[in-house]
């Protein structure tokens, strides 16, 4: 409640109800440790959209320690109320390389916020739990601008539903696309998204390489999710391996 | 090394001027502010590369190509797809699939959450129209 007062006033609908129903999600794990080499020591999390299961998305050491201090904190997308254990920590790597300085402008987040309002679509915090919920805030009372502000970005950017719209339906072949499948698939391609820079900020990582992620990064991340069978179903017949 | 560009056809720097191509080619940066938004939430510099974007968007677009189609194998049955096909697909994905009902289950209550604001509307509507004096 207290969150949501203080930062979006502005409009009051699905965007910033997104927003606070972020704040629900399971505050308790971890930061993540091999990550580590990464971050500045003080300002440090690394976003990670992982789910009440341990064995989740991007397998990431995080899980269960907690190293990094005052920062952390817990999933969001995806924790869903339904899962009463929490998990999933979520972390976002400020980019100890180069992203010290530049900040986007508040202002260009907030029109875009308006557009992308219907994308993600958010319940109000009352349906959380009161716990999740205060630890949240104690979490996000102490962060940083920086990383207030990639927080904010983390919330709010979806993708454009008349955009995915278009694209499903040349995907499909002008099949008459409802709503939901657009948010649907918007909130998968947006986590399948957070699943690449992720990996691709642990290859960068490994490669003792800093600042904005290239392409190659994401070349290899991309391959490397493959390989571990995240990027697609595994082909259902097997028969002819 | 990062090869520039990473995709095929060259790539508009800003939305501002983005070639308008034919409709069967897709259209590029149609992703690209929100992407850039995206990335930088989940990790990325303030400022992701041109080229990073552009990637991802293909990468995603890619990505939702193969989901649809393998939904539209499932759901062929049917003869059009639905909102189940899809999480069957990610149902293995425990994350997604939770993000998922998150969103639908939301998307309900706002529905009915507006449904109840516009009755009330009504109401107070036509409170007003016996007071209104003609204007």
């Amino acid at each position: 409640m207290l969150m949501h007062t203080e930062r979006m006033k502005q409009s009051k609908d699905p965007f910033e109800a997104a927003f606070e129903e972020q704040e629900d999600s399971p505050p308790e794990s971890p930061a993540d440790t091999a990550v580590d080499a990464l971050q500045n020591p003080n300002s440090s999390i690394v976003a990670h959209n992982s789910q009440s299961q341990p064995q989740d998305q991007l397998q990431l050491p995080h899980d269960d320690n907690a190293k990094k201090g005052a920062s952390q904190f817990t999933p969001l997308s995806g924790s869903g109320r339904t899962n009463a254990s929490s998990s999933g920590p979520f972390t976002a790597t400020t980019g100890a390389g180069g992203s010290g300085t530049g900040m986007k402008s508040k202002e260009e987040e907030e029109e875009e916020e308006e557009e992308n309002m219907d994308v993600e679509l958010g319940k109000f915090p009352s349906s959380g739990d009161p716990d999740k919920m205060a630890k949240m805030q104690a979490i996000l009372s102490q962060f940083t601008e920086e990383q207030m502000s990639r927080y904010e970005s983390f919330r709010r950017a979806g993708f454009q539903k008349s955009n995915m719209k278009r694209l499903l339906a040349s995907i499909t072949g002008t099949q008459k696309i409802s709503v939901p499948m657009t948010i649907v698939v918007s909130g998968i391609a947006k986590m399948f998204v957070g699943e690449v820079v992720e990996t691709a900020r642990i290859v960068m990582q490994e490669r003792k390489e800093s600042g904005p992620i290239r392409p190659c990064h994401l070349r290899e991340a991309y391959r490397r999710l493959k390989l571990e069978g995240k990027v697609f179903k595994r082909p259902m017949s097997r028969l002819f391996r | 090394m990062s090869s520039s560009g990473g995709g095929s056809s060259s790539k508009p720097r800003s939305a501002s001027f983005q070639p308008s191509e034919t409709s069967s080619k897709r259209k590029r940066g149609v992703f690209q502010k929100e992407l850039q938004h995206m990335m930088y939430g989940f990790g990325d510099d303030p400022n992701p590369l041109p080229e990073s974007v552009a990637l991802m968007e293909d990468i995603v677009v890619e990505y939702v190509t193969e989901l649809v189609h393998k939904a539209q194998d499932i759901g062929s049955q049917r003869g059009k797809l639905s909102v189940e096909d899809f999480l069957y697909l990610i149902r293995k994905d425990l994350p997604k699939l939770n993000r998922c009902t998150e969103l639908l289950s939301m998307n309900e209550e706002l529905k009915q959450a507006r449904k109840v604001f516009e009755s009330d509307e009504d109401k107070l509507r036509k409170v007003f129209e016996v007071d209104e004096p003609v204007e």
